[in-house]
């Protein structure tokens, strides 16, 4: 049973389309686990809903009409296919972004219970990325710049603030000083949507970005 | 992501009645044509669907004036197309028809923007469709009314309210683009949006 859900103004901006692509997947992965968002999301694309009927229609022209009844037999276009070695109880997005089982992707050990895998989204301003923690196993206690999001995949971890299981999101912000220890019993994966770090856009500082490491995209 | 405009698609203020409320099963024309379409291929039914429908979208496309009249164009044929191949999945009883070709839209239009900033993803849209599933009468009934509610509530929030919803659900602006552009602190925008949002969860709930 999900008990920690998204934030309001998540949600809405996931139904009106206007969240980051990283964030955005995130959002999506804790709508697979839990009812109560979906419904309200539902909800939420009803406003959408609403608001478009009421737009101002605009002149669309027969030809165009006649162009896309000439298309209607045309075959699909094929999404790839998914891969079949991974865990089915992973989201659909997830496994189309991992391709493959937990043990195929590139893990950065960080500490000795600690290891990361930074996962491409195109997003280049959130880093995307799956932690996995050794059961028991703690996170150094840290802080940085701006928002994270978590969503835990499997296992469970327990913070200052409570115990999170599959499916529970979290949000907190980069001065929330907090230390996550993962329970004991099975290692914990979760995935971690972090705004970016620094990155300079000035034309004078941009020389130094090549010194950054930057992980998101 | 999207350029600075003057135009908005915020409904007048005033707008109460205006909005369209649909009443016990979806039997409505929209609705009707979807499940032809869906079941039989209703060639018919897709036209009168397209005539309706298709001014829509391009309104939407329009809207913030993001995209250019040829993308414009691109977009309500892409919509269109897809709404042909997925009446299938159409579920009447769970979803308003306007509400789920706004989604079809919105997604569309989404990987639009991310096309045209070469944005690379292994992602699209669908992707992020959750399988549909069987859900208890009772939930589905609720979801139902659920809908309704949300359009009877939508001509009665304070035009304030109501225009930041507009901003981000048919120009697609985030809260903080949304802030931006109308001058505004962006913790003015949040509260806004959440207030709107929590007289609609108060209605649902009820």
């Amino acid at each position: 049973m999900v008990k920690h859900h998204p934030p309001a103004d998540f949600l809405t901006e996931y139904a009106a389309g206007v969240l980051p692509m990283a964030q955005s997947a995130c959002v999506a992965a804790h709508l697979s686990y839990c009812q109560r968002c979906r419904h309200i999301v539902e909800r939420l694309e009803d406003i959408g809903g609403a608001h478009f009927e009421q737009l101002d229609p605009q002149p669309v022209g027969d030809s165009m009409l006649d162009r896309v009844l000439a298309r209607l037999d045309d075959p699909e276009p094929l999404r790839y296919a998914r891969s079949e070695a991974s865990d089915d109880r992973l989201p659909g997005l997830l496994d189309r972004l991992i391709n493959g089982d937990y043990a195929d992707l590139a893990w950065k050990r960080v500490t000795q219970s600690l290891s990361i895998s930074y996962l491409k989204t195109g997003d280049l301003d959130h880093e995307f990325a799956l932690y996995r923690i050794a059961e028991g196993g703690k996170i150094p206690e840290h802080t940085h710049g701006g928002s994270e999001m978590t969503l835990v995949l499997s296992g469970g971890f327990s913070d200052e603030s409570g115990e999170y299981h599959p499916g529970d999101f979290i949000v907190r912000e980069g001065w929330d000083k907090h230390t996550p220890v993962a329970l004991e019993g099975e290692e914990c994966i979760c995935l971690a949507v972090l705004d970016a770090p620094l990155r300079f856009t000035r034309l004078r500082h941009r020389w130094l970005n090549p010194l950054i490491k930057l992980n998101a995209g | 992501m999207v350029e600075k405009t003057t135009q908005s698609a915020a409904p007048p203020a005033q707008n109460n009645g205006k909005w369209n409320v649909p009443t016990g099963r979806r039997t409505d024309e929209w609705s009707q044509a979807l499940v032809s379409v869906g079941e039989t291929q209703d060639r018919a039914a897709f036209t009168r669907f397209f005539r309706h429908f298709a001014p829509l979208i391009k309104a939407f496309a329009l809207s913030g004036s993001s995209l250019s009249a040829t993308h414009a164009d691109e977009l309500v044929q892409e919509v269109m197309l897809k709404v042909w191949q997925k009446a299938g999945g159409f579920n009447p009883e769970k979803a308003a028809a306007s509400t789920w070709v706004y989604t079809i839209a919105r997604n569309c239009r989404t990987d639009m923007f991310r096309r045209l900033q070469k944005f690379d993803t292994p992602l699209a849209s669908d992707d992020f469709e959750l399988e549909s599933e069987e859900e208890e009468s009772f939930i589905v009934l609720h979801t139902r009314r659920g809908s309704e509610r949300v359009r009877e509530l939508m001509g009665e929030l304070p035009p304030d309210q109501a225009q930041i919803l507009a901003k981000v659900y048919m120009e697609g602006k985030s809260h903080s683009e949304a802030a931006a552009e109308l001058d505004l602190p962006l913790g003015t925008v949040k509260s806004r949006v959440r207030l709107a949002i929590q007289k609609l969860q108060a209605l649902m709930e009820a």
